[in-house]
């Protein structure tokens, strides 16, 4: 099977005769089967730039590279592109049989591999036992597992997925992911998933592009992403809760916070108004003064989850969110919140990371 | 499943309340102001069907027994001798007629079905140069009274040699057809989700195969309303067959059954038996499609 790399080259989508700008300058590269996630809030353009992928836009500016080719002109048949989207967009008036069998007939696949095609493709998603159903006899997971059966069947070069899961229930979903990250695996097509669940993203992605406003912030390992995330807009977009960020200002190697007290930094002596980031499972809350780092502040609220428990905390009238195991503080209580030095991120005035 | 059951399940049949018979019947029957709605309603039924009734009674009924009015029943003989006096009409037997405006319906239909998606699909989906003012002279023509029209339809069809035969008429009808077709599957195509035609295009369909493959027989419950209603249409119609057909043996039936009221005394069986037949095509047709037009009625008109 021949497999593709993708490389976007400052790619923009203009729409409304350029009233609209869906995609910025969108630069991307997508390695040889690589799963791929594009993360971002909705209209934040991700779609924009998948479809863009797929051929069923065309980029204002910019060049779309299949490999060594430009496919900016090509179809999307050309692309040899499967794409399964959000609502599944099954041929309603064919059978579950006519959904997989479409796109190899319009390509002329001879009926004996057809058959061939069709029961490796259903098998692999166990829906052998649906062939002769219209897709309104089905439920959400298996319409999913169809259009699924459907974008594999022709084995395309690129495989791009808008969403796939957000209308299934919690539970299906979750079965989903694994699913379709081992169908990926086994079938080492290239794979683009658009996503605004940050959870799926990393549990699913080989690398992740954050996108906000048309352009893509920061492409990273999931891992990485988390560890080193490369501005104030990327930490606050990912983890749950999000990096707490606190006003502070840098002088002679060391930050002063505006809620008091100081963290020395082993950057250089530049000076200015900075953003410090604690990840909020970084924190750990103590009612005695302690000896390192640390911020005082009064408990707001305590939200118990089970497998760990959210301490909200007032720091000069702002919230600040603390991730503990469990917890005995209450409402009210004056608390610290206690942070080592490694786990700080600095970002400067324009939200950059610094260290 | 008896043993999944758990002590607070909750019990599987509604509770039966015990109510005495006059209970039962008080909650049964209507309240006043609805005994009025459907007293109001089933009034017009009848005011609705007793006309067909009367004309169902002089057709199968001797004239000297209607020629007081159809509603005496007493002695009343059933025969056939109206519908055989029809088919046998001798200016244009409706054997005859009623082919030759099959001959007219059919493909009148067809082409409109055909030419309505061919032209309501890129209106519904593609933007193209002057798509509205093209899409308001589709409507416009709509708005005109055939009678007026029928004129400049008369000296076109003379100039090109199509006055007097079927394909003269069966344009006419194409004509008037296109109008309200193309509007009627544009507003069903509306409906129509942009990702299956995206799907379609993904896996390797062209213009063509997604407009055969995916949107005509998405559009079928449109395409049996179109059908269904121009046919009614087309079958029925009698002024432009008046116009346009002189030739007696090309008459369509419609056209025929004025000419059966006779000259000297007015036959209603035989004028009945005629309507029957002639009517009896379309009503037919209607009830072995009512389920399909019903829902492409539905489909084209709520947005």
């Amino acid at each position: 099977m021949a497999m593709t790399g993708i490389s976007l080259q400052n790619v923009s989508k203009h729409f409304d005769a350029g009233e609209t700008v869906a995609n910025h300058q969108v630069n991307l590269e997508v390695e040889d089967g690589e799963f791929l996630v594009l993360l971002g809030p909705s209209g934040s353009g991700k779609t924009t730039t998948l479809r863009l992928i797929a051929g069923l836009e065309t980029p204002t500016e910019g060049d779309i590279y299949f490999g060594d080719r430009r496919v900016n002109d090509d179809s999307p048949s050309d692309r040899n592109v499967a794409m399964v989207f959000q609502n599944y967009a099954l041929y309603p008036h064919m059978s579950v049989k006519g959904n997989i069998a479409y796109p190899l007939k319009v390509r002329d696949v001879t009926p004996e591999e057809r058959e061939d095609r069709i029961r490796e493709a259903t098998e692999l998603l166990h829906i052998d036992d649906l062939l002769e159903k219209k897709p309104a006899e089905l439920s959400g997971g298996q319409r999913q597992r169809v259009s699924l059966a459907r974008a594999i069947v022709r084995k395309p070069s690129v495989f791009l997925l808008d969403e796939p899961l957000s209308n299934l229930d919690a539970k299906l979903r979750l079965e989903m992911r694994s699913e379709l990250k081992r169908l990926q695996s086994e079938l080492g097509i290239t794979a683009v998933y658009v996503t605004h669940n940050q959870e799926e993203a990393m549990s699913m992605g080989d690398r992740i592009a954050v996108m906000n406003e048309g352009t893509i912030r920061q492409v990273a390992e999931p891992e990485e992403l988390y560890r080193r995330p490369k501005t104030t807009w990327v930490a606050r977009f990912i983890g749950s809760p999000p990096m707490n960020l606190l006003q502070g200002t840098r002088r002679n190697g060391a930050v002063e916070l505006a809620s008091g007290g100081s963290v020395s930094t082993d950057a250089d002596g530049a000076s200015g108004d900075v953003s410090l980031g604690v990840r909020p499972e970084d924190f750990t809350v103590s009612t005695e003064p302690p000896s390192g780092y640390s911020i005082q502040g009064t408990v707001d609220t305590v939200e118990p989850l089970g497998e760990y428990t959210i301490v909200n905390v007032s720091v000069e009238g702002r919230i600040v969110k603390a991730k503990e195991p469990t917890t005995t503080v209450e409402r009210g209580d004056d608390v610290y919140l206690l942070f080592d030095d490694s786990d700080v991120y600095l970002y400067d005035d324009r939200g950059e990371l610094l260290s | 499943m008896e043993e999944e059951r758990t002590l607070d399940a909750p019990p599987e049949t509604a509770p039966q309340t015990d109510l005495d018979l006059w209970t039962k019947i008080r909650y049964a029957l209507p309240t006043l102001p609805r005994a009025a709605r459907y007293a109001i309603a089933i009034g017009l039924a009848v005011l609705w069907v007793v006309p067909f009734i009367g004309l169902l009674m002089a057709s199968f009924r001797p004239l000297s027994e209607i020629i007081h009015g159809w509603w005496h029943l007493e002695g009343m003989t059933l025969t056939l001798e109206n519908y055989w006096a029809a088919l046998d009409f001798s200016t244009a037997p409706m054997s005859r007629t009623l082919i030759n405006t099959a001959i007219v319906t059919v493909p009148s239909v067809m082409v409109v079905m055909l030419l309505g998606a061919m032209v309501a699909y890129p209106f519904a989906r593609f933007d193209f140069p002057l798509k509205k003012t093209l899409f308001f002279i589709l409507i416009i023509v709509m708005a005109a009274p055939p009678e007026l029209v029928a004129m400049g339809n008369y000296n076109t069809l003379r100039e090109t040699g199509l006055f007097d035969t079927y394909l003269g008429l069966i344009l006419v009808h194409v004509g008037w057809g296109i109008g309200w077709v193309v509007l009627f599957l544009r507003n069903f195509l509306l409906g129509l989700p942009d990702e299956l035609e995206e799907a379609a295009r993904i896996d390797g369909a062209s213009r063509y195969q997604i407009f055969r493959t995916i949107v005509l027989p998405f559009s079928a419950p449109a395409l049996v309303s179109v059908a269904v209603i121009q046919f009614t249409w087309v079958w029925n119609a009698f002024f432009f067959p008046m116009v346009f057909m002189r030739s007696s043996e090309l008459y369509l039936a419609p056209q025929v059954l004025p000419m059966m009221k006779g000259r000297l005394q007015i036959d209603w069986g035989l004028v009945a038996a005629g309507s029957i037949l002639t009517m009896a095509v379309p009503v037919l047709l209607f009830i072995v499609l009512q389920r399909y037009y019903t829902r492409g009625m539905v489909a084209a008109v709520a947005d």
